[in-house]
């Protein structure tokens, strides 16, 4: 003991006239360390990856990507996911240190990056882009994003569940959903598990069924905002309030507190028959379940079968470009690489198990798992409704999701309901 | 304090005490045990216990975050942190006890009010400014940050220990002509050494899991301390909890063998007892 | 030794220069940058930053229900976690004191939670309070484990306090124990001597004498516990409708989520003014208590 704290003592003495400079003579070295511009004819392009799901997958396609491209290099960092991401990206912002191709959502996410975008709009690939996944990422009719896939939202199922259950035929309509929810239950299933604990399971997935219905979207958002729609007395939104009530029926007890990973669990051991979740849910389920035979449903709102035959998708997120970016025109290339070429595509859709945005990619269904080949039959059979949920005024999806939980419990009724998504996108947007 | 106390009264304290003890190791259990499990197992048998003994978590989880280095990183900060608080606080709280000048009163509050600041009210900023300093991205650079993160909290926890240390040993030492930087380090400092272990465990414990700063400072893989490579297994919607249990377990061993280790100093500085007069 | 060396303006920059160097560069320069970006409507990452003046703070004050609310429910869990946890940590330490026979290992066993940090602490507390209670719940049909612990204002708030109260009462046993060494065991065996009880001795002599250790255990539980993100963020996501959201994350999600870093920093300011206030009370109450050994 006595020698231990004499060393520290020692130490410490001998430091403690240079412990002021010390830190600063450390801080030099860092300097150099940072400073990796491109030498000669070499040259790196930095990425930052969100999706840490396909980290390793990446890093080969690195490998190609560089033996066939002499002289450039790739520097790919699979940081963080979600929040993080963003965190992080903002620092690496405030330190100077912006990677030249990065993530972002689109919409109003994209707003705060904007001044620092590449515009694409002249790139090869933005023709053969699916309009559907072009919305969030484009501004004054130029395009800021290349999107990295799409995914498809609404209920997945198990299949062997609904065979067990005698349902031959999927249900297009409320009628059809409430009457195969009411045979597995009489078979003894847990119709649906529903995962209610969050407020943007509920605000974004749940209840953009109500603003991707309407009969066009965005005019009914831009009339919220200028006061010419409301929610409240809006029929799509009341129709969505009985989808709501069916799912709450026959749903699990405690939907409450079961959080996303209960929820996967449970669906994927076969305790309850259907799930609110997208093909995004494969990973996990492959992890629980190998070889779980499941795939997914619309979600219908009410009896008209043209209406709600139809999946909602968006892009999972886009690739931006770092406008004062030095090696520019090599992260272009890159990302134009990644969707023409035979190695790219190959490696999107059946390294990354991503759904292509893209037309002029030929994808074998069988590479995306089942549920991502059931939302790829839906793309090319045009049977897709948009994602909302960017447009809303900020913060109000938390706001829609607690009066759900609310309308859950029984605190307040639908009408009350709809009232509150009203006032609260009214509080919102004049923010 | 006797032997003689101890008896039926004690005895049934002991009980209450290691009962109120099992609870708040119950938690520890669900890590452990959890960690030996697959990830199916994991989630749909979460409290009972591991059908089998199985190290692959571990062992992937090893390679997939490229522990050893993480581990490097992680000690590296904390140790060096660590000494650097204990140097500079240590030494400042001094000064601001014995030296109750205009200034000096006027700066302890300064550094305590340090302490009340959220994290998230200055991390960005914080960046800005380490960006000028040029203490990004490297080791040393995210220990002057900790050090100047943590002295606040060090300084007032040796400013409250201090008072309790007699001004007569000081100036014993000054008629024997030792200089203010020898009294300090020769006669104060080891006085010190319960609170310097207290810091040390303390300001340890809250590096080794710190994740935002070590987020924001440093951005290069080869820089990533553990708290941040267990956060890669945590993707946008697949969870590895398989593998992120088993990186917990190897993240607490060292630290918690570390408190260990220093909880055998505590008591000596206990059994010594730190107040002679 | 030359006579500069030891002159005071020396000392005084050999001593406190260090820790004022690192301070100022480390904390206070980022606060004030951060003070100014309070009075600006910067994103976070625009190079355009507009001078609004105090229209943050306006904003506040009077069209934020939501920071509000955080606050409320800040200022109610810091109270329960201040009171319980320094209850607990200090009997545990004033237990722990004595000669029990387990009493090394048990201060290891009550620090222990402290190892755990981060976001996993929330997922285990998670399965916790949804699996394993519900588990024993329906094994012994005791009403405490079958409420749906996260699921309802009440309970998410005190689910908090539960896993706060866990994890805090034995890092502020640590403080309370080295408190404790510094009574002089033969003050103690004089009061026994005198015939005084048990909770006589702990009031008129080890409390006074341990007040160093309070007035720290205090500072401490009050700063953390108004600054709660991690758990709050981990466990609850600060729900069931919002009501567990505390005034970091409000912060938080105002600048980092909603891209509007200038509210956001004027919160923290306010936040900073309202933290420092309350503990200078608490500080300036507890110090009148000490005495000088």
């Amino acid at each position: 003991m006595k020698k231990w704290l004499t060393t520290i003592s020692t130490v410490t003495l001998a430091g403690s006239l240079l412990a002021g400079c010390g830190g600063n003579e450390k801080a030099g070295s860092g300097t150099e360390a940072s400073g990796d511009q491109p030498a000669g004819k070499e040259v790196t392009i930095k990425i930052m990856n969100f999706k840490v799901e396909v980290a390793e997958q990446f890093n080969r396609l690195k490998d190609e990507y560089e033996k066939t491209h002499p002289g450039v290099k790739l520097q790919v960092d699979t940081v963080l996911g979600g929040d993080d991401y963003n965190t992080q990206l903002k620092a690496r912002f405030a330190s100077g240190e912006m990677p030249d191709i990065f993530n972002n959502e689109g919409y109003n996410q994209m707003d705060a990056w904007l001044e620092y975008l590449e515009d694409l709009s002249d790139q090869p690939w933005v023709q053969n882009e699916i309009d559907l996944a072009k919305e969030p990422t484009t501004r004054d009719g130029k395009v800021y994003g290349m999107p990295v896939g799409l995914e498809g939202l609404g209920f997945l199922y198990n299949k062997d569940l609904f065979e067990q259950a005698g349902i031959t035929e999927l249900p297009k309509t409320l009628s059809q959903l409430e009457a195969v929810a009411e045979k597995l239950q009489a078979a003894g299933i847990q119709p649906f598990v529903n995962t209610y604990d969050t407020w943007f399971g509920l605000g974004f997935h749940n209840l953009n069924n109500a603003f991707a219905k309407q009969p066009d979207p965005n005019a009914f958002i831009k009339g919220l905002n200028d006061g010419t729609a409301k929610i409240s007395d809006n029929v799509i939104f009341k129709d969505w309030t009985h989808l709501f009530d069916v799912a709450i029926k026959y749903g699990n007890k405690n939907a409450l507190t079961t959080d996303y990973n209960t929820a996967s669990t449970l669906f994927a051991t076969g305790k309850g028959a259907m799930n609110q979740s997208g093909n995004w849910l494969q990973p996990v389920l492959d992890k629980l379940n190998p070889g779980m035979n499941v795939g997914i449903l619309p979600m219908p709102i009410n009896d008209d079968p043209a209406l709600n035959d139809k999946l909602f998708v968006g892009p999972s997120n886009n690739w931006v470009v770092y406008k004062d970016s030095p090696v520019k025109k090599e992260a272009k290339e890159f990302l134009n690489w990644l969707v023409s070429s035979e190695t790219g595509q190959k490696y999107l859709t059946k390294e990354f198990k991503f759904i292509p945005a893209f037309t002029n990619i030929k994808t074998d269904p069988a590479d995306l798992g089942s549920i991502g080949a059931d939302v790829l039959k839906y793309i090319e059979e045009g049977k897709v409704l948009g994602w909302h949920w960017a447009k809303y005024p900020d913060g109000a999806a938390p706001e829609f999701g607690s009066s759900m939980q609310k309308y859950i419990v029984g605190k307040i009724n639908a009408v009350q309901m709809l009232g509150e998504f009203q006032s609260a996108w009214d509080k919102m947007k004049s923010r | 304090m006797k032997e003689r106390t101890y008896g039926m009264k004690w005895f049934s304290v002991e009980i209450v005490v290691l009962l109120l003890a099992l609870l708040f190791l119950a938690p520890f259990y669900f890590v452990l045990a959890n960690s030996f499990k697959g990830f199916a197992e994991l989630l749909s048998d979460t409290s009972g216990l591991p059908k089998s003994l199985d190290w692959s978590n571990y062992e992937r989880a090893w390679e997939v975050l490229n522990f050893p280095r993480a581990l490097r990183n992680s000690l590296l900060i904390t140790v060096f942190s660590d000494l650097c608080i204990i140097v500079v606080s240590s030494m400042a709280a001094y000064r601001l006890l014995r030296h109750p000048t205009r200034i000096n009163r006027l700066l302890f509050p300064l550094f305590v009010a340090a302490m009340v600041v959220p994290f998230q009210a200055v991390m960005i900023p914080l960046v800005k400014v380490g960006n000028w300093l040029h203490i990004l991205n490297s080791i040393p650079g995210i220990i002057l940050c900790y050090t100047g993160l943590g002295a606040s909290f060090s300084i007032f926890l040796y400013h409250g220990f201090m008072k309790s240390i007699p001004l007569e040993v000081e100036e014993a030492a000054v008629m024997d002509g030792c200089n203010p930087y020898g009294i300090f380090w020769r006669i104060v400092f080891p006085l010190l050494k319960p609170m310097t272990v207290t810091v040390i465990v303390l300001q340890s414990l809250w590096m080794w899991n710190d994740f935002l700063l070590p987020l924001l400072i440093l951005q290069k893989p080869e820089l990533q301390t553990i708290q941040l490579a267990t956060n890669s297994l945590f993707g946008q919607y697949l969870k590895q909890w398989d593998l992120a249990l088993a990186a917990l377990v190897m993240g607490i061993v060292p630290i918690l063998a570390f408190f260990l280790a220093l909880q055998k100093h505590v008591i000596q500085g206990i059994t010594a007892g730190a107040v002679k007069g | 030794m030359r006579r500069w060396l030891t002159s005071q303006t020396m000392q005084q920059s050999v001593f406190v220069g260090p820790a004022l160097l690192v301070y100022a560069a480390i904390m206070v320069l980022p606060l004030l940058l951060g003070i100014y970006y309070s009075f600006s409507d910067w994103n976070g990452v625009s190079s355009h930053i507009d001078w609004v003046g105090l229209k943050n703070y306006k904003t506040i004050f009077t069209d934020d229900p939501g920071f509000g609310r955080s606050f409320w429910f800040t200022a109610r869990f810091t109270v329960s976690v201040v009171i319980i946890s320094n209850a607990i940590g200090f009997a545990i330490a004033y237990v722990l004191s004595k000669p029990l026979k387990t009493r090394n290992m048990l201060r290891t066993v009550f620090f222990m939670p402290n190892v755990l940090g981060g976001l996993l602490l929330g997922f285990i507390w998670q399965f916790i309070f949804t699996r394993s209670f519900s588990a024993i719940g329906q094994a012994t049909d005791i009403g405490f484990f079958n409420l749906s612990w996260l699921g309802t204002e009440a309970t998410a708030f005190w689910a908090l306090v539960i896993v706060s109260v866990w994890q805090g009462a034995g890092y502020l046993m640590v403080i309370y124990i080295a408190g404790l060494t510094n009574v002089p065991s033969d003050m103690l065996e004089a009061a026994s001597i005198d015939g005084a009880t048990g909770m006589q001795t702990l009031r008129h002599i080890v409390l006074p004498l341990i007040m160093p250790a309070v007035t720290i255990c205090l500072f401490l539980s009050i700063s953390w516990a108004f600054k709660s993100f991690d758990l709050n963020f981990s466990l609850t996501q600060g729900g069931p409708y919002k009501s567990t959201e505390s005034v970091a994350m409000n912060i938080y999600y105002e600048a980092f989520k909603s891209n509007r870093y200038g509210l956001g920093t004027a919160k923290a300011v306010i936040f900073f003014v309202v933290v420092t206030v309350i503990t200078m009370i608490q500080l300036s109450m507890t110090k009148k208590k000490e005495v000088e050994m």
